[in-house]
Order: C-alpha cells, then sequence, then structure tokens
C-alpha cells in the first residue's frame, strides 16, 4: 500500500493525521483531568462524610461507604457500559462524551474518597479532640487542623491513581468517544501499519503520565521526610 | 423504565463461566507476572548497571501506558512479522506485562524494608544462610509485600474485563453477548457488576485469611 516505510511516516505524520491525534489526545488530557478534579472534589465530601461521627449523619456515612466500597470492585468497562446503556435506556439522550466524564467522575470518587479518607483518619484522634476542646467548629477543624496534616499522605497516592486514570480513560474508546486509542483505532482503519500508530499511541500516553508519575514519585520523596518524625 | 431480570438471571450458569475465565486469566497472569517481578527486582538489587537501567525502562514504561494499548500492539502489530497470538494469549501476555511491572516495584520495595541490622544479629546468631532467608527475611517481607500483592491482584482481577474487547468470553465478554442477545443491556451489565463484586470480595477473604495465617499480615477487608 506504501511505497516504502519513510514513505508510510511522512503519510502517516500529515496535517490531519497529526489532527486527529492531537484531537485524540487532549479529548484523553480532558477526560483524566476533568474526572481528577470532579472526582477529587467529590472524593473528598465522601471522605469528610465518612469521618463523620454524629449519629444524625449514620445513613449518610452507610451510603458514602457503599459507594466506596462497591465502585472500587466494578471493572471501568462495566461501569461505562452500565452508565452508557443506562443514559440510552433512560432516553437522557447524552453524548457519549458525556456518558464517558460521568463514569470517570463516578469511579475517580470512589478511588479518591478512599485514599482521602484514609489520609484524613491518618491524623490522630487527639487532634480533633484537641480542636474541639478549643471551640473550633468541625469545619475549622477540618480547615486548620485535620487537612493541613492530612495532605501530606494523601499526595503520594493521589498521584498514583491520576496515573492510572489517564490510563483508564483509553477504554472509553469501547463506546466510541474519540480520545486517543479510538484515534489510534481511526487510523489503523485508514491502513497505517498497526506498529506505527499504536507505537505513537502508546508514545503519546507516556508523554501525558510519566510527568505527572515522576512529579508523584518526587513529591513522595519530599513529603515522606517530614512525615517520619 | 421497567428492568427485567429474569432472562438474565436464567443464564446464571454461563455468566459464572465467565467469571472463572475472569479469575483464571487474573490467576495465571498474577503468577507469571509474580515471576517476572521477582527476577526484576532481584536485578535491581543485584544485577549489573546495564541490566538495572533495562528493568527500570521496562517499569517506567509498562507503568505509564494503559495496558488496553498495550495488548493492541500486541494483537494487531505482531501479526505484521508473522507472530499471530489467539485473544486469549494476547491479554495473558499483555496483562502478565503489565503485572511484571506493578509486581516488580512492590517486590522491591519488599526487599528494601529488610532490615540489614535483623540479618546481621542473624548472623552473629549463628544461622546460615538458609536459616536466614527461612527465619529472619522471609517472615518480614510477607508481611510487608502481602498487603499490596493482595491489593494488585484485585485490581488485575478488575483489569482483566478489557480481555471482551478482544473477543475473549470472560464475564464482561459474555455479558454483551447476552445483552445483543435480549436487549437488556442495563440488566446485564448490572448483574455483571454484582458478580465482580461478589468475585472479588470473596478473593479478598481468601487472601485475607491467607495473609492472617500464612504471612502473619493483618489486612482489613472492610
Amino acid at each position: 500500500m506504501f511505497a516504502s516505510s519513510q514513505a508510510e511516516i511522512a503519510q502517516l505524520f500529515s496535517f490531519y493525521n497529526l489532527l486527529l491525534l492531537l484531537e485524540g489526545f487532549a479529548a484523553t488530557l480532558v477526560l483524566s483531568a476533568l474526572g481528577c478534579f470532579a472526582g477529587f472534589l467529590a472524593g473528598f465530601v465522601v471522605a469528610i462524610v465518612r469521618v463523620t461521627h454524629s449519629r444524625a449523619m449514620a445513613p449518610l456515612r452507610a451510603l458514602a461507604f457503599a459507594y466506596c466500597f462497591l465502585f472500587r470492585r466494578i471493572p471501568f468497562l462495566v461501569t461505562l457500559m452500565l452508565v452508557f446503556f443506562a443514559s440510552q435506556s433512560s432516553k437522557a439522550n447524552l453524548s457519549t462524551f458525556a456518558v464517558a466524564s460521568l463514569s470517570v467522575c463516578l469511579i475517580a470518587s470512589a478511588y479518591l474518597g478512599e485514599i482521602i479518607r484514609s489520609g484524613l483518619e491518618s491524623v490522630h484522634g487527639n487532634q480533633w479532640e484537641a480542636a474541639q476542646t478549643m471551640n473550633f467548629s468541625t469545619f475549622e477543624t477540618l480547615r486548620f487542623v485535620i487537612v493541613p496534616q492530612a495532605w501530606r499522605v494523601v499526595v503520594p497516592p493521589t498521584f498514583g491513581f491520576f496515573v492510572m486514570f489517564i490510563k483508564d480513560t483509553a477504554l472509553a474508546s469501547q463506546i466510541g468517544v474519540m480520545e486517543l486509542t479510538s484515534a489510534g483505532k481511526v487510523l489503523t482503519n485508514k491502513g497505517f501499519s498497526s506498529w506505527l500508530v499504536y507505537g505513537t499511541v502508546l508514545a503519546l500516553y507516556f508523554v501525558m503520565s510519566y510527568p505527572l508519575s515522576r512529579l508523584g514519585k518526587r513529591l513522595e520523596k519530599k513529603l515522606a521526610a517530614t512525615r517520619n518524625r | 423504565m421497567t428492568l427485567h431480570f429474569e432472562p438474565i438471571l436464567q443464564q446464571w450458569p454461563y455468566l459464572l463461566g465467565g467469571a472463572w475465565l475472569s479469575l483464571q486469566i487474573a490467576v495465571l497472569a498474577f503468577a507469571f507476572g509474580m515471576v517476572i517481578g521477582l527476577v526484576c527486582a532481584s536485578v535491581l538489587r543485584y544485577g549489573p548497571v546495564f541490566l538495572r537501567r533495562a528493568v527500570t525502562a521496562y517499569v517506567i514504561f509498562a507503568t505509564n501506558t494503559p495496558q488496553l494499548v498495550q495488548i493492541f500492539f500486541l494483537f494487531f502489530a505482531l501479526p505484521e512479522i508473522g507472530v499471530t497470538l489467539s485473544p486469549f494469549t494476547a491479554v495473558l501476555i499483555g496483562a502478565t506485562f503489565n503485572a511484571g511491572a506493578y509486581l516488580c516495584e512492590i517486590q522491591r520495595a519488599g526487599f528494601n524494608s529488610v532490615r540489614l541490622m535483623e540479618v546481621e544479629a542473624a548472623e552473629v546468631l549463628g544461622f546460615s544462610t538458609m536459616q536466614i532467608v527461612r527465619h529472619v527475611i522471609l517472615p518480614h517481607v510477607l508481611k510487608v509485600m502481602f498487603p499490596p500483592l493482595s491489593n494488585q491482584f484485585i485490581v488485575m482481577t478488575l483489569g482483566t474485563s478489557m480481555a471482551s474487547i478482544f473477543g475473549v468470553e470472560e464475564l464482561t465478554g459474555r455479558t454483551y453477548n447476552l445483552s445483543s442477545q435480549t436487549y437488556l443491556s442495563v440488566e446485564a451489565f448490572s448483574v455483571a457488576a454484582v458478580l465482580y463484586i461478589a468475585i472479588t470480595l470473596i478473593a479478598t477473604f481468601a487472601l485475607a485469611i491467607v495473609g492472617r495465617y500464612v504471612c502473619r499480615a493483618k489486612i482489613k477487608v472492610l
């Protein structure tokens, strides 16, 4: 089909193919960033609900626990399909990208809820009591006492999760979201060699997640030094 | 929207068979990955510089690229040089390749957690090398490594669902089949989700028991 492999490479990196790959790259990036940010916020709320002790919060606490517990045990692909078909049969008429973002947020908040909860619980219980004695409200306790101590524990696994997450979004290609993996599929269907296309796609994923995992490692080292008293 | 679970639930032996296949993939990939990880972790600790660099490159590459695209690569690119893999083999190799890197990291951390002083103390007490490994190093390493290892196994069990994309009829693949036969997609995938929760829960409990009695590791299940 192509005269030589050089001609094929030149063809593959023509303007429109590059545009396709870049669009895919951007979609993957947006999808994972959205999942990370929305997931972090929702996960934070879930985690805070889970560390409360009052009796009034018991049903909510059980709900948050069940949410974290269950959604971490369902494969991302199955969650994706579940949201996809549920949105179809309920006639919500969501775009595939919206479906992907929704399931991404669902999964991310469950995982991050667990990570943040373990961070919050790593702060000794005496700190809560001390803050209560000094007449801090719950919000003030969290804001000034718990979170400043907890985030050192939370940050390293969070970065690990972000990297895992960028990789998980590859599954969104299964419902037809045009992200990086789908762009790769389209290009192989155009007749380019799979070596070249999937090699490029792998390299692009690597470019996306490697800096993040490096940053995570560095932060882990930096924070561990201050954490081990 | 009404849900009809009966047609799906009638097929539960079919789905359970799929779950069994999922577990098989996970266990096989985990076992092979353990071996690769052990070799790589030993190389990282005792090997020459160039081998260490190669292992580090492998770990960085495998942990920073999606397993799905790796399997795509194996499945679609290797036939161009004449290596045709069956879907099952491709998925297994991809999962093993991925697991090897993660398990290498876990085992490296486990090796590093051995305290030199304990080994020295054992030497002073006249332990032979085998005795040191058996009574000092292994109990310590196993206790440290067990929780992340069991966690990795659960993550891998969930990861096997992507085998369905390549046509392996494991739990997700069979769920796809059922949903296209019956058009009850939401129901089919909810049943699959429940089955996945059940499998991973059973695996977690089993691993926690093994961990407690064999490795003296304390694992909180709930």
